[in-house]
């Protein structure tokens, strides 16, 4: 192994005792009555979902479909060639004769 | 015997807050308020720790009607903590309320002697604990959010790719991905710090 090498795997282990002697905190009664406090503030839940909870769940879970739709829609769309001005155009290139005396009448 | 037959059960309490019981969530405040700070205090910077800990119970009050029975009440409280730990850091990068101090002499000198000095005594016996945090906070401030707390779950404490997925409600690709990438990047640091 080499002295780099060996010096970051020491440092790694000395990290991870760090990171696990970090200070326990601890609480007393006035931060439960504080918490209970800010708990009863919100006022009692009820197993209802919420309409806008509930309509968020739906539109995530209609997320993948919506997107395969427009994917799907793109391809349809450069398939069939959805280009007006371009399909105006070629009809007056191609069919001049039969739009002329078709304006005619 | 008694004890437990009058301790009512998680989904008893459950019940009773769904009911309409607010006052019920006390037994589990009481009863999860360690294991809660237990998590916050290893994420979160001591000062913060005891309203981030509010937050979360706040958060699990809110979403306790849609907590499933399937799994354990204290291993979904334990998703909903790592979650609002995430949050905190990600408000905390967004706001560039992070303290970017750089590493000092003192940080340097103690890293040049602790890695020199390879015996078989700890760093605890030297005392120097201190810097090592302070080291390591440096080099998880110099990360993002996600990285950060990838490092902490996967690298720091030992946790499997699927254990920290599941409390961070990420996919497991996800997990394993960032776990690499910020893996890298921490090792660029400390090697960087290292070799200077």
């Amino acid at each position: 192994m080499k002295p780099l090498q060996r010096k970051y795997e020491a440092l790694k282990k000395i990290l991870r005792e760090a990171y696990f002697e970090k200070e326990h905190a601890e609480v007393d009664e006035q931060w439960q009555v504080n918490a209970m406090r800010r708990i009863k503030g919100l006022g009692p839940i009820t197993s209802r979902p919420n309409f806008l909870v509930f309509f968020e769940r739906f539109v995530w879970r209609l997320t993948p479909a919506t997107c395969l739709l427009i994917i799907v829609g793109a391809i349809i769309f450069l398939k069939l060639g959805f280009f007006p001005d371009y399909d105006v155009l070629t009809l007056f290139i191609n069919d001049t004769e039969e739009l002329s005396l078709a304006q005619l009448f | 015997m008694r004890n437990q037959l009058s301790r009512p059960s998680d989904a008893e309490i459950i019940r009773r807050i769904i009911d309409g019981d607010v006052n019920s969530f006390e037994h589990l405040l009481k009863r999860y308020q360690d294991h809660v700070l237990r998590i916050v205090t290893k994420h979160i910077p001591y000062n913060e720790v005891e309203e981030t800990a509010h937050n979360v119970f706040v958060r699990a009050y809110q979403a306790l009607p849609g907590f499933k029975q399937e799994g354990s009440f204290r291993q979904w409280l334990s998703a909903i903590a790592v979650r609002t730990c995430y949050d905190f850091w990600r408000k905390r990068y967004r706001s560039r309320e992070l303290p970017m101090s750089d590493l000092t002499d003192s940080h340097q000198g103690w890293l040049e002697k602790t890695l020199s000095n390879q015996s078989d005594k700890s760093f605890h016996e030297k005392g120097r604990e201190k810097e090592a945090r302070e080291l390591l906070d440096w080099a998880l401030s110099k990360l993002s959010a996600s990285d950060r707390m990838v490092i902490e779950l996967v690298y720091l404490e030992g946790l499997s790719v699927k254990e920290a997925a599941g409390l961070l409600g990420w996919s497991v690709a996800n997990v394993k991905v960032r776990s690499f990438r910020s893996r890298k990047k921490l090792e660029t640091l400390l090697t960087g710090v290292i070799s200077a």
